[in-house]
């Protein structure tokens, strides 16, 4: 290499970390607000506000100006001060009045002609009594870092100000789990925040679970095109996948085939499939860029979110109307017949919107069976397809005044998936058209809201057997769901936010595995209070009742779901936690319904019946957890710990196949012998789950952003039961780490790398040599390892965005043992921000 | 570079259209390479029901030819095959039916018109043909023969499938009576046993013919169809094996069954676990007796078929089945009785045509089986006895415990 090489590398690797820009913005900001906030009550004002106004630059919000003001007012200022001040008032804050007195008081110091808002002048002109006097005959160290300071102060105000004018980048706000509105949020600036947790917006300090909050940015910045694949990183989470668009998300254990007892939203609004327990995930009709953050509560949030939410929940939270790019569009190239597109526009004045269209469509990792084979044939005509997904998407936000606004949105998308099933069922297509239509309306401290969830596809086996009978079939789901909500704060004892509600959902289904249309109407109350009993000590009380048509042994009954939470927060930015709670998992349409002749693999004329049972009782969680979370926010440095203990019954599995009677044995509907009868029932046993879990991220430097996750669990049968599939079907340990690197010459890194330990699966198949006889079989499934990464490069002030990302760069694996062999996916992608 | 450029392109384009490569899971039979055997039947008769199809292994035929046991099933349902068509008309009808996940290999298929619908594949009591079932097979056209079909593997080692098998079922094959359904009496007793030791002495059995129409057997004229053999139609009966006993039908056969463990069907034979026919690969071994010699063979390590010498007495039966000129009557002759003996020595009938002593005789239970020329059979002990039958929902008969005990009850 000569002289001119190394002298090139060099120049790079300096371009390459210096620091000028950012990796997650939110942390970045965090960052220097904190530090800001450090150096005021340290007495330096002028390092104080340049922090500040990096913040500020970062991501405007108004308690920055507010602070910024009161340094200036601190270093004797008072020009500057208003002005900040003022700016901070155009924000409709709520101690307005306050302000304004303040500013009664500083105007009179002001001299006639101020220079107007935000020149800095050079810091010899401050207050001598506050910072370190700069003498005439100052050493040339001195005068280097008053210059550095200079410089930095100016580039920040140039910054600031340029962050404050751009339109089109407004803050998404935290007001509540639906896009609701624009209004100016004046909480702590840059505090990680979730909704989901306590149903209102509140620091991740306070959440009364564990939580774990992915940005928009960290998702946009990872190139991951898939959710479940951006939710490797939740500590404790998951994520099986069956194939590229079939994943399974579990929380702490008890994964599966069709997993059902994880529940996710969307904007509040369920994804859950209640025919199948499952969440259709090509089916949900948001794109990766519409989204703001996703939430995951990491535990039992039966509490707050009844059924279901028996693991944890997924709340996806999308860009509220008229936040977010004006226009932005993405397009993407791969290989495995992956491509895809988007468009999202987003704006509007009295009436504030999000539209959005796109398509994405890829091939499966791989086929089960080969073309032209003498037994098996593909049962759709695009036998290599794994997904396709063509949505369109509305969201309209409308307040007719602070207290009063109202919501609506709509969405449709016709998408082609894969479903694993589950027993003796393997690889399903469903094609069909989702759609959903929504009205949040808020009015004052009542909050209500509709939805309509609907589902109509066809589906059947991807691979039919020749000569043997179809199982394809046809399903419509419809659910309507209403709730009520009010939320009110109050004294008593100490500070009080009380949440009470009520809720009704009707389903309606009509599938030909169940027969008839099916209907179930259930209902639910809830209410919740937090206690701030001390400052630094809240109780956080819930309580949620769901009446459920059949939980009563095929009768109506009702399960509570409590919660009860302690959050001490003895220092600032470190919290620590307890909480016991239970949830419950309703048994699923097909639980309880299902009447289908399965087809017995190598005897055409025979099956064996699948059977619902509306018996069942629900699968019952009861779970206690520790926590604590903290975070050296100059260091920009945070972590989260939770050790749980879960307790679980009642799993609802399928029965070995038992004999019919006689005169049972022949099925006029399938015109098949049937072999017997298998039938959804509680496994007697319950499992213990015990684990850990640690998250650390760590804002290192400007622009670099390191993340790194490690959970550990075992899983016990209770009862000492020999064979223990929610045993050994978890793994033991999981890890995961990631770095994303937003560099100063525009080009962007990112990497991700997961690694799960070998499990063990106990799956049912025929036995090989009478396929009349189905075995329970013990699969090893060795461990596997996941990378991700991406190379993006910005140009035109980062409107155009040129990247190409690899997923599943590890070794070839499979994370189920019928699962796709998972390989390379690389592709090609384009944002352009006209 | 205008060409460089235009590899790259096409390399891109190829790799996104390339299809995804086929990998079989841990999922058995997606690493199983099986064909299929498919055709259609054609019914000349004026039976209605469902037609059943019956795949058999040809090295393993059924009864009457064999003891083989069907490797799978199809059904044609009679809607399928009859349509709306008038009760009376006799077709031909036909149908496709096929057989899926065949492993290459020989077979043979028979098939039947279930026409009283009383078949139920699942018990031995319900899995036959019965008075009125019309039956057939895929047969050669030129020998009359059953037919042997082929799943052969090409060059490349990819099964091939059997299309356009012909199965014919024509009234000609028409069930002229039930199953040789019976219980077991001490010879010249009247009433039925349910158990029997065999000691040093041979046995003296009366099997009779039992009804049985209730529930989901609909047995009601059971009859042994009874003939002595005389394939070289000399007018004597055979006595191919030379034992001095001359050979006849139905045939008899006395089977060791499983231990009684848990777990263990209390109707599988010994070392026939899984009911499939076939021998297991691992099981009981006894040691064998060279007949010339007497002396003992030690076990070779393969499980045994352990049966017992048993056979119709045809002293009593000879009056009926011999013409007035003491000829071997053509026809079979319906009898309500057959008396049988069974001698207490053992036998391996691994090679059904040359059975090895075995030394001693294995202690355990033994059942009875009644094999009739028409290939109905009926086997004691079965699912009707009485700790089994409220299990399947079927009919008790007490008489149908039965079995032969050797050695003490454990």
């Amino acid at each position: 290499m000569t002289t001119t090489s190394w002298a090139r590398l060099a120049a790079g690797l300096l371009l390459l970390w210096a620091t000028t820009t950012l990796a997650d913005p939110r942390v970045e900001a965090r960052r220097h607000f904190k530090t800001g906030m450090f150096l005021i009550n340290e007495g330096k004002y002028d390092e104080a506000i340049a922090e500040l106004l990096e913040a500020y630059a970062i991501k405007p919000h108004p308690n920055v100006l507010f602070n910024v003001a009161r340094a200036h007012e601190a270093a004797g200022r008072p020009a500057e001060a208003v002005s900040f001040y003022r700016r901070y008032l155009d924000a409709n804050p709520p101690d307005s009045d306050k302000v304004r007195e303040t500013l009664a008081k500083l105007e009179p110091l002001v001299p006639k002609k101020v220079e107007p808002v935000t020149v800095v002048e050079p810091p010899v002109k401050v207050d001598p009594k506050k910072v370190t006097p700069v003498a005439p005959a100052v050493d040339e160290a001195t005068l280097a870092r008053i210059a550095a300071l200079t410089e930095r102060l100016e580039k920040a105000v140039e910054a600031a100000e340029q962050a404050a004018e751009r339109p089109v980048e407004q803050p998404a706000p935290k007001s509540g789990e639906t896009p609701t509105a624009p209004p100016e949020d004046f909480s702590v600036p840059y505090e990680e925040t979730v909704v989901a947790a306590a149903r209102r917006s509140q620091s991740s300090l306070e959440a009364p679970n564990a939580t774990t909050v992915i940005t928009g940015d960290e998702i946009r910045a990872s190139g991951l095109t898939s959710i479940p694949e951006i939710l490797r990183r939740v500590p404790g989470a998951e994520v099986m996948s069956m194939g590229y668009s079939s994943a399974n998300i579990s929380i702490r254990g008890f994964n599966q085939r069709i997993n059902n007892k994880v529940l996710v939203l969307v904007d509040g609004r369920p994804e859950y499939q209640d025919f199948l327990g499952v969440t259709l995930w090509p089916v949900v009709p948001v794109g990766i860029e519409e989204i703001e953050r996703i939430e995951v509560i990491r535990g039992p949030a039966g509490a707050l979110y009844g059924a279901n939410a028996m693991l944890g929940v997924v709340n996806i939270i999308t860009r509220a109307p008229g936040t977010g790019p004006r226009a932005e569009a993405t397009g993407m190239l791969g290989n495995g017949n992956l491509a895809g597109g988007s468009f999202v526009a987003s704006g509007g004045d009295a009436v504030k919107f999000r539209a959005s269209v796109g398509y994405q469509q890829a091939d499966k990792f791989s086929r089960d069976y080969a073309e032209g084979r003498p037994d098996v044939v593909s049962a759709f005509p695009e036998p290599n397809l794994a997904m396709r997904s063509a949505r369109a998407n509305l969201t309209t936000f409308y307040a007719f005044n602070k207290q009063v606004s109202l919501a609506a949105s709509g969405g449709v998308n016709r998408a082609f998936t894969e479903v694993y099933g589950i027993g003796l069922l393997r690889n399903y297509f469903l094609d069909g058209l989702g759609g959903y239509a929504k009205v949040d309306f808020t009015g004052g401290p009542v909050k209500a809201r509709f939805f309509w969830n609907h589902l109509d596809a066809t589906s059947g086996p991807q691979y039919g057997v020749q000569g043997q009978r179809s199982l394809a079939t046809t399903l419509e789901s419809n659910v309507f769901d209403a709730e009520v909500l009010f939320q009110q704060g109050f004294e008593l004892g100490g500070r009080h936010q009380l949440g009470v509600g009520v809720s009704g959902r009707l389903k309606r289904l009509a599938w030909g595995y169940t027969g008839s249309l099916t209907e179930e109407l259930h209902g639910a109350a809830f209410i919740q209070d937090e206690w701030k009993v001390l400052s630094a000590l809240s109780i956080v009380g819930s309580f949620r009742i769901d009446r459920h048509p059949l939980i009563d042994k095929g009768k109506p009954g009702v399960v509570p779901s409590p919660r009860l939470s302690l959050v001490f927060t003895p220092f600032e930015g470190h919290a620590f936690r307890g909480m016991v709670a239970s949830a419950f998992r309703q048994p699923t349409f097909l639980e309880s319904y299902v009447n289908l002749p399965i087809p017995t693999p190598g005897v055409t004329g025979a099956s064996v019946l699948t059977q619902g049972n509306r018996e069942l009782l629900p699968e019952s969680l009861l779970s206690f957890e520790l926590g604590y979370r903290g975070e050296a926010a100059r260091l920009g440095l945070s972590w989260d710990v939770a050790a749980y203990l879960n307790t679980v019954r009642n799993l609802v599995v399928l029965s070995a196949v038992q004999p019919l009677n006689a005169d049972q044995a022949f099925d006029a509907r399938s015109q098949t012998y049937l072999l017997g009868r298998s039938t959804f029932v509680n496994d007697p046993g319950s499992y213990r789950a015990i684990g850990g879990e640690l998250g650390l991220t760590w804002n290192a430097t400007r622009g670099l952003d390191v993340r790194l996750s490690t959970a550990m669990q075992t899983v016990q049968s209770v009862e000492n039961a020999a064979v223990c599939g929610a045993c050994t079907q978890a793994p033991a340990v999981k890890v995961n780490g990631g770095v994303i690197y937003r560099t100063p010459v525009n080009l962007d890194l990112s990497a991700d790398v997961s690694y799960v330990t070998g499990t063990t699966w106990v799956e049912r198949e025929p036995s090989p040599s009478d396929p009349t006889q189905i075995l329970n079989v013990r699969n090893a499934l060795p461990g596997f390892a996941v990378i991700n990464a991406r190379v993006a490069y910005r140009l035109l002030n980062d409107r155009l965005t040129f990247a190409v990302v690899g997923q599943q760069l590890g070794p070839n694996h499979q994370e189920h043992p019928f699962g796709n062999d998972i390989n390379r996916r690389v592709f090609a992608q384009i944002t352009v921000q006209p | 570079m205008k060409a460089l450029r235009l590899g790259v392109l096409s390399s891109l384009v190829l790799l996104a259209c390339e299809p995804p490569p086929v990998f079989p899971g841990a999922d058995r039979r997606q690493n199983s390479r099986p064909a299929r055997v498919e055709g259609t039947v054609v019914v000349s008769s004026a039976a209605r029901g469902n037609v059943v199809v019956l795949l058999f292994d040809a090295a393993r035929p059924p009864p009457p030819t064999g003891t083989g046991r069907p490797l799978t099933f199809a059904l044609v349902p009679k809607e399928q095959l009859f349509g709306q068509v008038r009760d009376f008309d006799t077709g031909p009808f036909t149908a496709p039916f096929a057989f899926s996940f065949v492993n290459p290999g020989q077979y043979q298929v028979r098939a039947f018109v279930d026409a009283n619908g009383d078949f139920i594949p699942w018990y031995g009591v319900t899995n036959e043909v019965n008075t009125g079932d019309v039956g057939g097979a895929a047969i050669d056209s030129i020998s009359k023969l059953p037919l042997t079909i082929d799943v052969p593997v090409s060059e490349d080692g990819t099964p091939q499938p059997a299309t356009d098998v012909p199965v014919s079922i024509g009234d000609t094959a028409r069930v002229p009576v039930d199953r040789p359904v019976f219980e077991v009496a001490q010879a010249g007793m009247s009433v039925p046993l349910n158990e029997v030791t065999l000691a040093g002495a041979p046995l003296a059995l009366d099997l009779r013919v039992r009804p049985v129409n209730e529930g989901a057997v609909k047995q009601s004229q059971p009859v042994f169809l009874a003939r002595f053999i005389d394939d070289n139609g000399d007018g004597a009966p055979d006595d191919a094996n030379g034992d001095g006993v001359p050979d006849m039908w139905p045939r008899v056969i006395v089977r060791k069954l499983a231990n009684e463990a848990a777990g263990v069907n209390p109707l599988a034979d010994e070392n026939d676990l899984d009911r499939n026919g076939v021998i297991d690969e691992t099981g009981a071994d006894y040691d064998h007796v060279n007949p010339s010699t007497g002396a003992t063979i030690a076990a070779d390590g393969v499980p045994d078929l352990v049966v017992l010498a048993a056979g119709i007495n045809p002293m009593d039966l000879a009056p009926q089945l011999l013409d007035s000129m003491g000829r071997v009557k053509p026809t079979p002759t319906p009898v309500t009785k057959l008396p049988i003996v069974i001698r207490p020595t053992a036998l391996d009938a691994t090679d059904s045509r040359r059975p090895a002593p075995i030394k001693g005789v294995p202690e355990g239970r033994y059942a009875i089986t009644v094999i009739q020329q028409t290939g109905q059979t009926w086997k004691v002990p079965n699912e009707l006895q009485d700790t089994l039958a409220g299990r399947f929902g079927l009919p008790v008969v007490s008489s149908q415990t039965f079995v032969v005990r050797v050695g003490a009850k454990p």
